[in-house]
């Protein structure tokens, strides 16, 4: 049994310890916006943030979040207003929309260490986001407008639960 | 904490049998009634559970999913398995009916009530420095502790050293018990420190290296050590790790299980910060630091942090913007997502791995193990994770540990890295 | 805490309401809650199409109107990040003179009454133009005409727009219209065929920026994919793969170490009457991550088909060899000429020959698909490029007509062609008829990658014939490979001369719009390939590869001249003869794309001094087919490290022509991923058979561009009012030469492979490749 918070929500999922906490996520609590693209740890699909750092949910088991404080896409605000995913929207950034969960929840997390990104920062830390759309422009382009955004004061809820809406 | 390390004995090659059974006699010392609760005064039972975090009692006398202190924890040694026993006021099958004296003799001679001998691996070898007055504490708080009834689990030793009263022979050659003695040219901090790592927090019984019969080596004091399939570093001037390990780092460290030069607290070491030091109050974490960052000589260094650092930043970048080198390919996208520095100066919560212990270790198997297996939210940085990448090939996960200690280090190259992999990697993740 | 109960618990699995999952006790607010009906709708959380609201006015199978004046659009293509339904629903909503923010789409299932359902080869808006437009105008009309009544006014002095219709200064909303109930014109076909449609001045949604209908919901976790697809009782399906794709048969399972997971419930050997899955094994589990755990535990013994031992090499000699023999393969009409003679006669001949290794779609949505059979009818649930295409299929391997199959189409967590071929609804579809339950197979990233329909290894020799004044006077390709439309879907083949079928995907982009006098073109089908793995459509197809080989050989044939690789392509494309262009997609011909060479050149600064090492390439290209040409011209810059043989690209330029733009954005979009994908396959991508598998599987060897590669782009359009043609992969084609003639142009090394390694790049620096 392994008892965790998801998106402000105290869950407990008995399943065995090494089952990826990604699977966990999508089926047995049935949020599917963290997606499964690898498996390995490489393409950054399944991100979602344990205490708030980027963390790929196929390689993470579930046991390793005992008592942790879980984000997945759904939760990274509570009405989908994110200055990120503001951003994404505004610059029209996913294609398929496949591995875009994992790219805002990645930039959500580089933009705490990063108030104002340059483009070498941005390619150090999404360089593990695989896009096979190839939206990096985009990506690049979207992170600092977050950034922009968030530096003019806009407040990204990162911890409030999804409430009704996950 | 000798829990994992322990090993033993075989003391009966050494020892001549004539007498010997007469020398390994010990007598039983009367069974009490368990003492009641209120018998022992609050403070006494506070003070007796902060010590008991510094001894780390709960960590080797907790099984898995089991209760506090009722014993069945496995600890695996060169020698076989041996199982914590149960040490809540039980009367049957816990320590409830020991007196005092009786407790008192088990932490300082490693003998029960009974009269048996234990095994090393409950460390009396550090246990016997204890003051009366901590003795005292001690007693208070496990014997207030909620009794479970829970009989102990067999040891899976060979024949003969499953035999206790050999364990005497072994005492006779390694034993020494000797009262902690404070060094008059040292501060008080300092003699603290001094009482805790070499008492009750044990620190050489994972960090000391042991000889061929399980005893700590006196004379490699803290020099690092294997155990429990992890490396623990050395504690002297042979520590590895570019930054040094002045008092504050070594404060953040075994305060919150996170120093911002060095890394995370990982394996075995992860319930010593975050399950047993914990309970102690600063001045005791401080006292600790002090007396590590003079021996350790750390903090005599202090000014190679900056340059240090410095140097390590450069390095962070190293492999994000390379495009052909299928090891900085590898680098840039399982690893630099998460360990990267942030815009001002090393991120204390995805080490930096130029700065990282396991990274500069003579030994990769630190790194290898946190690679394939990760970190819960219980060690390391507390509440956050790394990921494990056991499912890299054992190819990948030596060719990243290659890589890093080619790009991040000077030191040699670590051979065989692919086999080590392997070779962990049949180990498995253990009890971590 | 939330206790979550065991999924599909105290559900009919197969009733209607049972599609709404989970919605038990303290599950309620976490997911699942969707229903799963016969169509998606990518815009709306959880993908569930709203209900129309009131009455609702359907002029023709395309869209309808409800009485809240919502839109609703009926989509067939597929979406997959190329926002077409998106475009589709624009070029609707343009001639409705609808408002755009009271338009929705629907991707249907596959009834037949939407007719042939395939998404690819950037077809969809160039086909759907004519005919959405034509669908909105009729429903504008009969809008104007229904709100004039009600207004009291003559038709002619209404106009319609933002979703109202206006009279003097009065107006009706459309939603007003149709609750009222004054509409019931409907329009045939052949009715709407004659109607006319807006001058390209008057539009206002077309060519204007929109917020594409199908992003927010990418954005929030919402959007749903095959992947997320779920029923009640459903179980979870990972295949054991044979050990060869065709023909392998199980000789035994054993699963005695498997039984061991918890969750595992069994195998299943598949039997496949339609052959697509021969020797497959299915794992059965209660969860995805004990499929997974457990099919690495089932050891199956297989006897192996045809290509078990077979390697790249082998399958690129034996195209070479193909090529060799002048009486395989299947000449295109190209106007003919006696090649031979005239190459014969040239004062100057250049002969060469390019190869490309095999390429993994790796897309990023490993695939799945969802089966299971309610009221006698068996549902796919996944996304899919090409039902049409599967369908038959489908009901040979599940032994019943295809009226009784319906599939339903989810967003594609990328396409790129791979999904064209839904080879992967089959075993699903067949464990689920075996298990009797809902079946969801799902494959591993490695899984996917060994069971692709990869881009085919192919090997192109070209030769060119110039006489003493230095005019072309002939010109051959011969192009072997793979034939994707011969394995999939050989009644799709056109005719060659003499009426021999051949596979246009496996040779279009040869028959390019250069004047070259006597021409060949010989696409030639490497049998090997074809029985060694299932060839499949990646991205721009035939032209990913056939321009490599045409457009690098372009730069060769003209430095050997001495001349300008831009003015020798220049003078080339001057729309004579057969390269006039036609109407109605390719009016205007080679001179539409010498305009983008001009054009592309001028951008990145054709001719100016550059540091040393670096240079500049430009290729051109027509997209895929000729009578549907986007035109592309792409400058590539370049900087090669001489040491290391490391190729950085530092900008490309791209230039498009694709008539009328729908959405620009959209477009810009689709040519930057293009670029990129073309950029990713010059340099990083690209795998080989041994022993008949891909070697590489996941992305710890296969090493597809990343963020960090991702050079500067410049993306422009040519203006224009033609009709608007793809744009989904013509950008992909013209990348790879002209890195490669820009690394040529750099340090003068010319490489004829691609993906174009650091290694390649020394070797011919060093003279080992001539
Ligand atoms: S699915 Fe987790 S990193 Fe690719
Ligand atoms: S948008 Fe398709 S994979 Fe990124």
């Amino acid at each position: 049994m392994t008892s965790f918070t998801i998106n402000g929500r105290a869950v407990s999922v008995d399943v065995d310890d090494d089952t990826p906490l990604l699977w966990v996520i999508r089926d047995e609590i049935g949020l599917t916006g963290s997606k499964f693209g690898c498996g390995i740890g490489l393409c950054g699909a399944c991100t979602v943030h344990v205490g708030g750092r980027a963390t790929r949910s196929c390689v993470t088991p579930v046991s390793a979040v005992d008592g942790a404080q879980v984000t997945t896409i759904e939760g990274l605000d509570p009405a989908d207003e994110h200055p990120v995913q503001q951003a994404w929207r505004a610059l029209q950034v996913p294609q398929c929309g496949y591995c875009q969960s994992g790219q805002i929840m990645q930039a959500a997390a580089l933009l705490k260490d990063f108030p104002s990104p340059t483009d070498e920062d941005i390619d150090a830390v999404m360089t593990g986001n695989l896009c096979r759309c190839m939206t990096y422009v985009r990506i690049r382009a979207a992170v600092k407008q977050a950034a922009q955004a968030l530096a003019n004061g806009a407040i990204p809820n990162l911890t409030a639960a999804k409430g009704a809406k996950a | 904490m000798i829990k994992r390390g322990a090993l033993i004995l075989v003391a009966v090659l050494a020892v001549g049998l004539a007498g010997f059974a007469a020398f390994a006699w010990r007598p039983a010392i009367a069974r009490i009634a368990p003492p009641a609760a209120s018998s022992f005064s609050p403070q006494l039972v506070a003070q007796g559970e902060i010590l008991a975090g510094a001894g780390y009692c709960a960590t080797c006398h907790t099984a898995k999913g089991g209760k506090p202190f009722a014993g069945g924890y496995p600890m695996q040694t060169s020698f076989g398995t041996i199982y914590s026993s149960n040490i809540t006021p039980d009367p049957e099958t816990g320590v409830g009916a020991w007196s005092q004296a009786a407790f008192a003799r088990a932490m300082r001679q490693g003998v029960a009530q009974n009269g048996s001998h234990l095994f090393p691996a409950f460390p009396y070898d550090h246990f016997n420095k204890l003051t009366d007055a901590d003795i005292a504490a001690l007693y208070a708080f496990i014997m207030t502790r909620p009794p479970v009834s829970a009989p102990p689990v067999r040891n899976r030793l060979p024949f003969p050293l499953n035999i206790r009263a050999l364990q005497a022979g072994w005492k006779l050659l390694f034993f020494h018990p000797q009262p902690f003695a404070p060094n008059p040219a040292r501060g008080a901090e300092w003699n603290r420190g001094a009482y805790l790592a070499e008492g009750l927090s044990h620190c050489g019984a994972c960090h000391t290296p042991r000889n061929a019969l399980g005893a700590e080596r006196k004379d490699k004091a803290y020099a690092g050590a294997p155990i429990d399939n992890w490396v623990a570093p050395p504690l002297t001037r042979a520590n590895p790790s570019p930054a040094p390990w002045t008092e504050d780092e070594l404060f953040a460290y075994l305060r919150s299980g996170v120093a911002r030069y060095h890394g995370v607290s990982a394996g075995p070491m992860a319930p010593v910060v975050h399950a047993g030091l914990s309970k102690l109050p600063d001045s005791d974490i401080h006292a600790l630091a002090t007396y590590f960052g003079e021996i350790g000589g750390g903090q005599a260094r202090e000014a190679d942090t900056g340059p240090v650092v410095e140097k390590a930043l450069a390095a962070d970048r190293l492999g994000t913007g390379l495009q052909y080198d299928a090891p900085a390919r590898l680098y840039a996208a399982a690893c630099a997502s998460c360990h990267y520095n942030n815009a001002k100066g090393p991120n204390p919560l995805r080490p930096d791995l130029a700065l990282n212990s396991a990274v500069n270790l003579d030994d990769p198997t630190n790194l290898i193990r946190v690679t394939l297996y990760g970190l819960d939210a219980k060690s390391g940085a507390p509440g956050i994770v790394m990921p494990g990448f056991a499912r890299f090939s054992d190819a990948d996960v030596a060719r990243i540990a290659a890589y890093l200690r080619a790009t991040r280090t000077t030191k040699a190259p670590w051979p065989d890295l692919e086999k080590k992999v392997a070779a962990i990697r049949a180990q498995g993740k253990g009890k971590e | 805490m939330t206790r979550l109960a065991p999924r599909g618990e105290g559900f009919d699995p197969l009733s209607r309401r049972g599609f709404l999952v989970a919605s038990a006790g303290a599950v309620a607010t976490f997911g699942f809650a969707r229903a799963i009906e016969a169509a998606m709708d990518p815009a709306a959380p959880h993908g569930v199409p709203a209900t129309a609201s009131g009455p609702r006015f359907d002029p023709t199978l395309w869209f309808s109107i409800d009485s809240d004046g919502m839109v609703t659009v009926n989509i067939i293509r597929a979406e997959m990040g190329q926002h077409v339904s998106s475009a589709m629903a624009q070029i609707v909503a343009e001639e409705l003179e609808a408002d755009w923010d009271k338009v929705r789409i629907t991707h249907v299932d596959t009834d037949p009454k939407w007719g042939l359902m395939v998404t690819g080869g950037s077809w969809s808006v160039w086909q759907t133009f004519p005919i959405f437009s034509r669908a909105g105008a009729a429903g504008r009309m009969a809008l104007i005409e229904a709100g004039a009544k009600l207004l009291g006014a003559s038709p002619a002095a209404c106009s319609a727009r933002k979703g109202a219709v206006a009279a003097g200064g009065r107006s009706i909303t459309y939603g007003e219209i149709v609750r009222r109930g004054a509409l019931s014109r409907q329009y045939s076909a052949d009715d709407l065929a004659k109607l006319p449609i807006k001058p390209v001045d008057q539009r206002n949604l077309i060519g204007k920026p929109v917020a594409a209908l199908d992003i927010a919901a990418k954005t929030t976790g919402a959007a749903i994919y095959g992947i997320d697809a779920k029923v009640p009782g459903m179980v979870y399906a990972r295949p054991k793969l044979p050990p060869t794709r065709n023909g392998s048969k199980v000789v035994s399972v054993d699963d005695s170490a498997a039984r061991k997971v918890k969750g595992y419930l069994r195998c299943i050997t598949l039997d496949d009457p339609s052959d697509t899955v021969p020797g497959w094994v299915m794992v059965i589990a209660e969860s995805y991550p004990a499929a997974i755990r457990a099919a690495d535990l089932v050891k199956v013994s297989w006897t192996a088909g045809p290509g078990a031992a077979t390697s790249e090499k082998d399958i690129q000699d034996h195209a070479a060899g193909l090529i060799a023999k002048p009486e395989v393969g299947v000449l295109l009409n190209t106007g003919g000429g006696d090649t031979a003679a005239a190459l014969k006669a040239a004062h100057t001949t250049v002969e060469r020959t390019y190869t490309t290794s095999t390429v993994l779609h790796f897309q990023l949505e490993p695939l799945n698909a969802l089966a299971f059979e309610k009221d006698g009818v068996f549902e796919i649930h996944t996304g899919n490029q090409w039902q049409s295409l599967i369908m038959p299929t489908l009901a040979k391997a599940l032994g019943r007509p295809e009226s009784g199959i319906v599939m339903r189409t989810y967003l594609l967590g990328g396409g790129f062609g791979r999904r064209l071929n839904g080879d992967y609804a089959v075993p699903a579809a067949l464990a689920a008829k075996a298990l009797g339950r809902p079946v969801q197979m799902i494959l591993t990233r490695a899984d996917d990658a060994r069971f692709d329909s990869v881009r085919s290894p192919s090997v192109q020799t070209l030769r060119m014939g110039f006489d003493a004044a230095g005019k072309v006077t002939a010109m051959e390709h011969h192009a072997a490979a793979g034939w994707p439309t011969l394995v999939m879907a050989p009644g799709f083949m056109p005719k060659g001369q003499g009426g021999a079928p051949y596979d246009p995907f496996a040779i279009s982009g040869a028959d390019h719009w250069y004047e070259v006098g006597a021409q060949k073109v010989r696409a030639i089908s490497n049998d090997l390939a074809n029985s060694t793995f299932r060839p499949g459509w990646l991205r721009s197809v035939g032209p990913g590869w056939t321009n490599w080989a045409l457009e690098s050989f372009m730069d060769e044939a003209a430095r050997r001249l001495s001349l300008d690789p831009v003015a020798f392509r220049l003078k080339l494309l001057n729309g004579a003869g057969r390269n006039a262009g036609s109407a109605p997609s390719a009016v205007g011909g080679a001179l539409r794309q010498a305009e983008v060479v001009r054009r592309a050149a001028n951008r990145a600064g054709w001719g100016q001094a550059l540091p040393k090492d670096t240079g500049l390439g430009l290729a051109t290209s027509f997209g895929q087919e000729r009578d549907m040409p986007t035109w592309v011209a792409c400058v590539a810059r370049v900087r090669v490290d001489r040491a290391t043989g490391v190729v950085t690209v530092e900008k490309l330029t791209n230039v498009t022509d694709a008539g009328a733009i729908i959405d620009p954005d959209g477009a810009r979009a689709q040519t930057e991923g293009a670029t990129l994908w073309g950029l990713s396959m010059t340099l990083h991508e690209g795998t080989a058979f041994e022993n008949g598998q891909v070697k590489d599987t996941n992305l710890d060897t296969y090493m597809p561009l990343r963020i960090a590669d991702t050079p500067d782009l410049d993306i422009s359009f040519v203006d224009s009012t033609e009709p608007p043609v793809g744009l989904g992969e013509p950008a992909t084609t013209v990348v790879a030469p002209a890195i490669g003639n820009a690394i040529f142009a750099a340090v003068g090394a010319r490489l004829r492979h691609i993906p174009i390694t650091p290694e390649a790049v020394r070797a011919a620096l060093a003279g080992g490749a001539s």
